[in-house]
């Protein structure tokens, strides 16, 4: 891990010198990153917990609180996984009872593409997006396998090279939607209608929305996606990329230089996706004390039945009998291709191709299998004194490496406490962090342009109306 | 001998009232119409009025297509919306059966059930506009009887997919969950499958209360009651009850559904309905007028006309358990219920507010299922 108090990285420009710091928290409910040993871990579960954290973050004006999904338990070779939290709320629900108890805080859900109908994915979305005044979000996320599938009426029906038309197809449906009520009592709700083609439907779709419009016009679109292919779609549709390149400032750089040359690929102005990579935030009085902490944690996180299940996976098989503290397996994975660990975005990796990468660092640095696991496994993420955290968020906003951090606690509900309590105000001290929420939805708070719609540009403003203003 | 449980009230909370001309007569529509503000404001007055529960009338589409006074949102998040706003009412969302992913249905109602801790219902609800297919792109479903039996038998074995007890956390194994305690239902019905487990562990109550209209869901293939609450209607108060007898057979309990038009404001409720009905556009979807029980007139004859359902017949025990009350316009005929009808009951003793952070199956009388997949139990 990364001590950024003391390892001074390469001096990159500074390019937005009054950049902000914009912070959003993800509750994971479903990973090994959150610890679920310690005296202080809450319930998972309790409508409590997330009461707790919401409200904590809505004291440390964070931009928005983010739930994600997964529509089957995982399972390693055939039984469910064991050894993470997991049981999660589904997400608009939960979300809409959060929504009562806060009054700006955004409010993001995580929602599948192939397994939702846009008539009413959309439809709750959009009921979210009314009942917040104007607070919601949608991650918007794909599936193909035929596995998650078994959970649903219509099975695995979608090839992998057909997800992400799926996924545009019901997001530009919903986007019609949420488009077809008028703004004024007068007028006639608009009619939405789609060629089964287009959405991968056994007929076509005709929809007569219910739902009018909130104050933010359309709920906030994020992605997540980081192959080409979803960077690619980002690119084109999102307001926000929540990326996995949030630990090395050199790698965000380039991810930033990436998406924001598809942004412009796209037709948009560069500054219209915000960048946000998930992240931790581990802070201590003291260097050391962080550095004890960061240590204390990733042991929790990396527990020795996890640091077995971790490498058995890319063995392909049960590993619980080895000794955690000991070497790696002598031998090489029996299969080339991993497939047994289901529901987890390392499936399709080359396991043998990683476990030669694993053997060289722990034959290099003579790591047990337990310490490797946290040497390559864990999230690395920001670690030292308020002050230096504070130093180090700085300067990846102003260099443009990022526009804000989703930061996941790790543990709950009190994991953001020392973040809200200790590295806000240091943020605030440096002029890069707002003392109170300047607007009221979250695209206010995100700093996003009015949505693109298919309506007039005097009523909302179209594509070109806004690049016009941006220039 | 024991006293009778409370006779139970719902009252529906949709929009303007349950009439389709509320919106129209109250001139409310668009973003007013259902904004938060006042959805949590009609069931907070519901709840200081004393109600059971509140039920949350929904459907895909419009109630008049192309119209903004038909603005609605959608049901589940508007109940979860209130979850925190509220303390003893319960919150029954109608969802239907006929073309949504019974995997989300599940998810969606133990989320609120959890988030209530316990307040929890589902009005289950079979789709007759073949519109609704066209919406999402499939082909109308026929046999709706049937394809509500599989939706809410598969949500009910959804909800025990998980053992109240399968979060462990075991630190000496370092097993967050007992996996043997967590279990794919695997169930085959006539139009899908479901693997499952659920997302979501179990609800606070192990099983939402399920309502339904009486003869909606064909019965279960294995002998298993799928509703806990019937509801009928009927034209009068006889047949009503008649309804509800019958449905005892099937249900542990029965409502009889019933249209209020009250007279308030210096007008009689008969006037009001005419204005309504003057007022609603032509060739709207609306269940108003297609078989409730209606009540048209003073309080003091619906105080009359509850006290008679709640009466028992010859043999001592009720034949109506309860009433879901849908007030024609909410604003105005909910006011006078507050006033002048549950007061009343109350100190009739015919029926008692729901204490706070009570579940719904205790407001009810309905116990908390064991769970199905409970090896313990059949050891």
């Amino acid at each position: 891990m990364t001590d950024h108090a003391r390892v001074p990285g390469p001096a990159y420009p500074i390019t937005r010198p009054a950049a902000q710091v914009h912070f959003g928290v993800f509750f994971q409910g479903v990973n090994h990153t959150t610890i679920w040993s310690a005296p202080e871990s809450g319930s998972q579960t309790d409508f409590a917990s997330f009461e707790r954290v919401i409200r904590v973050a809505e004291r440390g004006l964070f931009d928005a609180f983010f739930l994600g999904e997964g529509l089957r338990l995982r399972e390693s070779r055939g039984r469910l996984h064991d050894l993470d939290v997991v049981g999660r709320p589904d997400a608009i629900t939960q979300l809409a009872a959060l929504a009562a108890i806060t009054t700006r805080i955004g409010l993001v859900a995580t929602q599948n593409t192939t397994y939702n109908d846009p008539a009413d994915l959309a439809r709750r979305l959009q009921s979210l997006d009314v009942l917040s005044g104007g607070r919601a979000a949608w991650n918007v996320v794909t599936t193909d396998n035929a596995w998650t599938g078994a959970n649903f009426r219509r099975g695995g029906y979608l090839d992998h090279a057909d997800r992400y038309a799926r996924a545009a197809a019901v997001l530009s449906t919903a986007r019609r939607i949420w488009d077809a009520y008028p703004d004024g009592e007068d007028g006639e709700v608009a009619r939405v209608r789609v060629p089964g083609a287009e959405l991968r439907t056994p007929a076509d779709v005709a929809i007569e929305p219910t739902t009018p419009r909130s104050p933010q016009g359309h709920p906030v679109i994020f992605q997540a996606g980081d192959s080409p292919v979803g960077r690619d779609f980002a690119a084109t549709h999102a307001d926000v990329i929540f990326s996995a390149h949030g630990s090395d400032l050199a790698d965000a750089l380039r991810f930033a230089d990436d998406v924001r040359s598809r942004v412009a690929a796209a037709g948009r102005p560069q500054d219209d996706l915000k960048i946000f990579p998930g992240t931790s935030i581990i802070v201590g009085d003291t260097p050391d004390d962080a550095q004890e902490k960061a240590r204390w944690v990733r042991y929790h996180q990396v527990t020795p039945a996890t640091a077995l299940s971790i490498v058995g996976n890319i063995w392909g098989e049960d590993l619980s009998g080895y000794d955690p503290d000991g070497p790696l397996p002598a031998h090489d994975p029996a299969v080339e291709e991993l497939g047994g660990e289901r529901g987890s975005a390392t499936t399709g990796a080359r396991t043998r191709e990683i476990a030669r990468q694993w053997r060289a660092i722990a034959e290099e640095k003579q790591l047990s299998i337990r310490e490797l696991v946290i040497h390559t496994a864990s999230e690395r993420g920001f670690v030292g004194t308020p002050a230096s955290v504070a130093e180090e968020l700085v300067r990846w906003v102003r260099t443009g490496a990022v526009d804000g951090f989703n930061i996941s606690p790790w543990i709950v509900p009190s994991g953001l406490d020392d973040i809200v309590d200790k590295v806000v105000p240091e943020l605030q001290e440096r002029g890069a962090y707002p003392a109170a929420y300047v607007g009221d939805t979250l695209r206010d708070h995100l700093g996003l342009r009015a949505p693109s719609t298919g309506r007039p540009a005097e009523a909302r403003g179209t594509h070109a109306a806004r690049l016009v203003r941006a220039l | 001998m024991t006293s009778p449980l409370p006779f139970f009230l719902g009252l529906d909370i949709d929009g303007a009232g349950s009439h389709p001309g509320a919106a129209a007569v109250t001139g409310l529509a668009g973003a007013d119409l259902v904004a938060g503000a006042r959805l949590a404001r009609s069931v907070r007055q519901a709840e200081n009025a004393g109600f059971t529960f509140a039920t949350f009338a929904d459907a895909l589409l419009p109630t008049a297509p192309g119209a903004p006074s038909s603005a609605r949102l959608e049901s589940v998040t508007r109940a979860a919306f209130v979850s925190r706003t509220t303390t003893a009412i319960g919150l029954v969302p109608q969802v239907p059966t006929t073309y949504p992913e019974p995997f989300h249905v599940a998810a969606q109602l133990a989320s609120l059930d959890i988030a209530t801790t316990g307040r929890g219902g589902w009005l289950a609800a079979v789709t007759r506009t073949p519109e609704t297919a066209h919406a999402y792109g499939r082909a109308a479903v026929d046999d709706l009887g049937r394809e509500a039996r599989d939706v809410v038998q598969v949500v009910r074995e959804l909800w025990d997919s998980w053992e109240d007890d399968a979060v462990i956390r075991d630190v000496a194994t370092g097993r967050y969950i007992d996996r043997d305690r967590v279990h794919h239902v695997d169930f085959e019905g006539e139009s899908f499958s479901v693997k499952g487990p659920l997302i979501t562990p179990r609800p606070t109550q192990g099983q939402l209360v399920v309502f339904a209209a009486d003869g909606d869901v064909a019965p279960s293939a294995h002998d298993e009651r799928l509703v806990d609450v019937a509801i009928v209607g009927g034209p009068d108060v006889a047949s009503a009850r008649g309804a509800a007898r019958d449905a005892h057979e099937r249900s542990p309990r029965a409502a009889v559904e019933l249209e209020v038009v009250l007279d308030a404001g210096g007008r009689t409720g008969a006037e009001r309905l005419a204005e309504l009905a003057a007022a609603t556009p032509a060739d709207v979807r609306s269940p108003w007028g297609t078989g409730a029980l209606r009540y048209v007139g003073d309080a003091a004859g619906l105080v009359g006309l509850l006290a008679e359902l709640a009466a028992p017949g010859p043999d001592g025990t009720r034949d109506v358990d309860g009433v879901r009350v849908l007030p024609a316009v909410l604003d105005v005929d909910l006011p006078v219920l507050q006033r002048d009808v549950l007061p009343a009951l109350r100190a009739a003793r015919v029926t008692a507010a729901p204490r706070p952070d009570a579940t719904l199956r205790e407001a009810l009388g309905l116990p908390r299922p064991a769970n199905r997949y409970d090896a313990r139990l059949s050891a």
